[in-house]
């Protein structure tokens, strides 16, 4: 399974708006839910901030990975959005986040979900995959790039 | 006399991984053999996701206990499946990095046939690296039954005497 197989142009905001943490989230919430993926956009957000209060998902290297489990998705939904200015995430290393891939997956999914995360870990790792997220341009651009990195073709010489 | 005496199969707890055991179950009882099947805790995973800080410790204490009940819930029922169709039948709930727990499994068991579910298109070096099945697949010390038509499956495990 591959995080390319989920994901679409239309789920790419590539100059987010947002100036805070819940906002970033709603508006990428906001772009998944007018695609149909989500059903109940308030539930999912109250989902995912209720995984921001145990700990923050920005997890270092400007990047933030809101994730729950929640009832109000079908399989797996994953929306990318990306701030020039950086947003506040209170993040691990205390950097702002510019990088942020919101992720959410129905219960029943258990072992979907957790190998998703796993692989866009792993593909977050690569210090070029971070940086050309910063350099593209287009949703299309986006998913290509990850298409890429998944085949182990990363950097395009 | 059939010289295949234990059959392994592995689950995800998918509802695949279901038509999966049900055509594990069949061949059990075509060939007169037990039937092992394995669910293994994605170890790896959650480890990785720990360590990426992007699991927090009480998410992953949650998650490994829901991915244990999943487990339980699937050999539970395959275990009924088997009873029904009166095929010999022990469960298995592992934890670990899959592929290794199935590839041991088969050989602490003498394995003679792993059946497994369908496998993924593969692309590149680096999906065959991650992807769990490929690696059973490659890895077993046993011949290997990739089960698919799930329709075909399904009326074989149906019109199976018990």
């Amino acid at each position: 399974m591959k995080i390319s197989d989920y994901f679409k142009k239309e789920f790419c905001i590539m100059d987010l708006k947002a100036t805070n943490k819940e906002q970033a989230i709603r508006e990428v919430a906001n772009c998944l839910t007018v695609n149909g993926k989500i059903k109940d956009k308030e539930k999912f957000i109250h989902d995912i901030l209720e995984r921001e209060s145990l700990g923050s998902t920005g997890i270092g290297h400007k990047v933030a990975i809101p994730h729950s489990r929640t009832d109000v998705v079908n399989g797996f939904v994953i929306g990318f959005g990306r701030s020039k200015e950086g947003i506040d995430f209170k993040a691990l290393d205390g950097d702002k986040v510019n990088l942020i891939f919101l992720m959410g997956a129905n219960p029943s999914e258990l072992n979907l979900y957790l190998r998703l995360l796993a692989e866009l870990s792993r593909l977050l790792m690569e210090n070029s995959f971070r940086r050309e997220l910063m350099s593209v341009n287009t949703g299309e651009e986006v998913i290509d790039m990850i298409k890429r990195y998944e085949a182990g073709s990363g950097i395009v010489k | 006399m059939s010289s295949i005496k234990n059959i392994v199969v592995s689950l995800s707890g998918s509802a695949a991984s279901l038509c999966t055991a049900k055509y594990a179950i069949y061949l059990s009882k075509q060939l007169n053999a037990k039937l092992y099947a394995v669910y293994v805790v994605d170890a790896r995973s959650l480890h990785e996701l720990l360590k990426a800080r992007i699991f927090v410790e009480i998410e992953a204490v949650e998650y490994e206990r829901d991915l244990k009940d999943q487990g339980t819930n699937t050999l539970e029922r395959v275990k009924k499946m088997a009873e029904i169709k009166k095929v010999e039948y022990e469960g298995l709930l592992l934890k670990g990095v899959i592929h290794e727990e199935v590839i041991n499994t088969v050989r602490d068991l003498s394995a003679d046939l792993l059946v497994i579910g369908e496998l993924k298109e593969i692309v590149s070096r680096r999906e065959i690296f991650y992807d769990e099945g490929e690696r059973i697949f490659r890895e077993s010390s046993c011949p290997v039954v990739v089960v698919k038509n799930p329709e075909e499956v399904d009326r074989l495990y149906r019109e199976l005497e018990q």
